[in-house]
This record gives structure tokens, C-alpha cells and sequence, in this order.
């Protein structure tokens, strides 16, 4: 597939995956960025082992686990986490309540649940994530059982 | 909000903006810059500092050995400083992205192990041997010099050296462990959270 192709199907899938896990525009934006710019460099390398659309998101959630590092470089101020606040206001709060709850998942779990709300088949999860797919299977599970918990408590 | 398919339908409805292709290409050509300035930038560095050095050697004509030999243990503490420097950065660039997470996970864990390791042990060597090259280098100078003066040249070199070596440099490493032991904990917790269940 051509990179354009690649980006015109991707960017939406993989942009919110990126703000699945960090549950901030801006920062998902260049998440987003930066992973076409890693499928950019390694196109080549890309050989139909798997099918491109796994290939991409474990690029993706790779960077995204790399994110881990930058927040630690450069902790969020207090500054900005007020900002980030005020923009999200205008997005439909029950959108918004479900990205939150998704940011405040463990790492791992973010990566999992944002691929299964992506449609991605629970075989592709499990390649892309690195687990078996029984173990895929019941994380998924769980992860959703917390979501409809949290949901419930916040009377959503 | 309990149904499985309300959740994709409220994760889907999510704003999205997708970027003009051209402004992405942009950033990807100035990507590639930015990799291209900081080799320069290294490498520029790293001749600028030796053809000092090969300066000195040619206008002060050195008649000791040991002068030579001072002069050459120092460029290589700095090669040796800089080029470890810019692989560990490489080894970042490389790492394979298309691995499962587990795999990333493991390979980021045992780069920052790596780098820790390095880090302090690099350091460590290019003290010493900045040390003994520069000890080496100033005898000839010295030799020449009344006996306070060379036993003031060699004292005031040496309490530079101990400052750094007992102060600077401790500091120094104990900041860059700080920093790295923390991502390695927190790597090693994102990879528990696969392995446990």
C-alpha cells in the first residue's frame, strides 16, 4: 500500500488509539505524527508477515509505551493540565468521561481496550499486544467490566 | 452505558483532526534534517578538538614521549566519550518498532540497563584517562619549569581533577541513575501487567 493510502486509512484509528492512552489533544496529535513518521522510515522494511493494519498499530502502541519517557523528561504542569481541561469541556461529556477512564487504566490495558473498541479482531490484539489470545480474551473482558463499573458510579 | 457496542460508538464519535498529508511531509523532511544536523554537529566536534590537539603538537614540537603520549590518550578519551555517546543514541533510533509490546518492552528495558551500565563505567574512564593524558602531556612543561612552579602546575591540575573526580562526577552519575532507574522500574511495571494476570 502506498504511504498516502496508508495515512488517508490510518490517521483516525491510530490518533485514537494515541488519545486512548493519554487522554490529551495536543499530545495525541503528535503520537499520532510521529508513529507515520516511524511507518514512514520503515515501509520498506515492512514485509506481509502480518497484515499492515497490526504492523501499524503495534508501531503505534509501541510509541505510545515510549511516551512513558518523555512524561517523565518533561512532567505535565500544573499549567497545562488546567488547559487541557477547559478544551475537553466543549467535547460531549460522556466522550470525554470514557477517555478519562480509559487514560487511568495501566498501560497495557489502555493499548488493549482502545484496539477492541477499534474493531481490531482479539487474534490481532493478542499479536499486537505480545499475549496469548485466552489471556487477550479475559483482560478485554475484565477492562470492559471495569469501564460499565465506572460508567455506572459516575451515573452515565 | 453497560452495552458493549454503546462504548464503540462513544469511542468512535470522538473528535478527530486529520493533518493535510503535506503538512506531515513537511515534519518528516525536517526530521530527517534534524538527524542530519546533530551528526554534523558531533562529528564537527570531534575534528575541530583533534586538529587542536594536532596543532599543538605541531607548532610546541613535543621532544618527550611521554608528551605524545598524553596528547594522544586525550583525544581518545574524548573520542571514546563522544562516539559511545552518539551509539547509545543510535540504539535508540533502531529499536525495532514493529516488535509485539512485550518484545518493545523487554528491548527498551535492556537499552536502559545498558545505557546505565555505560553511563557510569564511560564516565568513569574518560576521568582517568583525561587524567593521565593531561599528566602526561604537561611533564615536559613541567621539567622545564623551577621545582615550585612544577609542583604548583602539577598541585593545581590535580585538585581540578579531584574536585571533579570526588565531586563533579558523582553527582553527575548519581543524577543520570536517578533518571534511568526510574524508567527501568516503570518499564519493568508495564511489562508485569502482560506477565500477570
Amino acid at each position: 500500500m502506498e504511504f498516502e493510502n496508508i495515512y488517508k486509512t490510518y490517521w483516525d484509528r491510530i490518533f485514537r488509539l494515541c488519545m486512548g492512552f493519554v487522554n490529551d489533544y495536543d499530545v495525541a496529535q503528535d503520537l499520532a505524527q510521529e508513529t507515520f513518521i516511524i511507518v514512514w522510515q520503515k515501509l520498506d522494511t515492512f514485509r506481509n508477515e502480518s497484515s499492515i493494519g497490526t504492523w501499524i498499530f503495534r508501531i503505534a502502541s509501541n510509541n505510545c509505551l515510549r511516551q512513558i519517557e518523555k512524561e517523565k523528561r518533561f512532567p505535565k504542569s500544573e499549567l497545562s493540565m488546567n488547559i487541557m481541561e477547559e478544551k475537553q469541556q466543549s467535547f460531549e461529556p460522556q466522550i470525554q468521561f470514557l477517555y478519562q477512564c480509559i487514560a487511568e487504566l495501566p498501560e497495557t490495558d489502555r493499548i488493549i481496550i482502545s484496539l477492541e473498541l477499534e474493531d481490531v479482531k482479539q487474534a490481532e490484539i493478542a499479536k499486537i499486544v505480545g499475549l496469548s489470545e485466552a489471556n487477550t480474551r479475559v483482560k478485554i473482558h475484565r477492562i470492559k467490566e471495569k469501564l460499565t463499573q465506572k460508567f455506572k458510579e459516575n451515573g452515565q | 452505558m453497560d452495552n458493549n457496542t454503546d462504548f464503540k460508538d462513544l469511542w468512535k464519535k470522538q473528535k478527530v483532526n486529520q493533518p493535510n498529508i503535506e503538512e506531515l511531509l513537511l515534519k518528516i523532511k525536517q526530521f530527517k534534517k534534524a538527524g542530519l544536523k546533530s551528526f554534523w554537529i558531533t562529528n564537527v566536534l570531534l575534528i575541530a578538538t583533534s586538529v587542536f590537539i594536532g596543532l599543538v603538537w605541531y607548532y610546541y614540537q613535543p621532544q618527550f614521549i611521554s608528551t605524545k603520549i598524553g596528547i594522544v590518550v586525550t583525544i581518545l578519551s574524548m573520542i571514546i566519550y563522544l562516539s559511545v555517546y552518539s551509539k547509545l543514541l543510535s540504539s535508540f533510533k533502531t529499536i525495532d518498532s514493529d516488535k509485539s509490546n512485550q518484545e518493545y518492552l523487554l528491548k527498551l528495558i535492556e537499552i536502559k540497563k545498558k545505557q546505565h551500565f555505560l553511563q557510569s563505567t564511560m564516565m568513569n574512564l574518560y576521568f582517568i584517562m583525561l587524567t593521565i593524558g593531561i599528566g602526561l602531556y604537561m611533564y615536559e612543561y613541567a621539567v622545564r619549569m623551577t621545582a615550585f612552579w612544577a609542583i604548583f602546575a602539577y598541585g593545581i591540575t590535580l585538585l581540578w581533577f579531584a574536585f571533579n573526580w570526588f565531586y563533579i562526577r558523582p553527582k553527575q552519575i548519581k543524577k543520570q541513575e536517578q533518571k534511568i532507574d526510574g524508567l527501568i522500574a516503570k518499564f519493568e511495571a508495564v511489562n508485569e501487567q502482560l506477565t500477570s494476570n
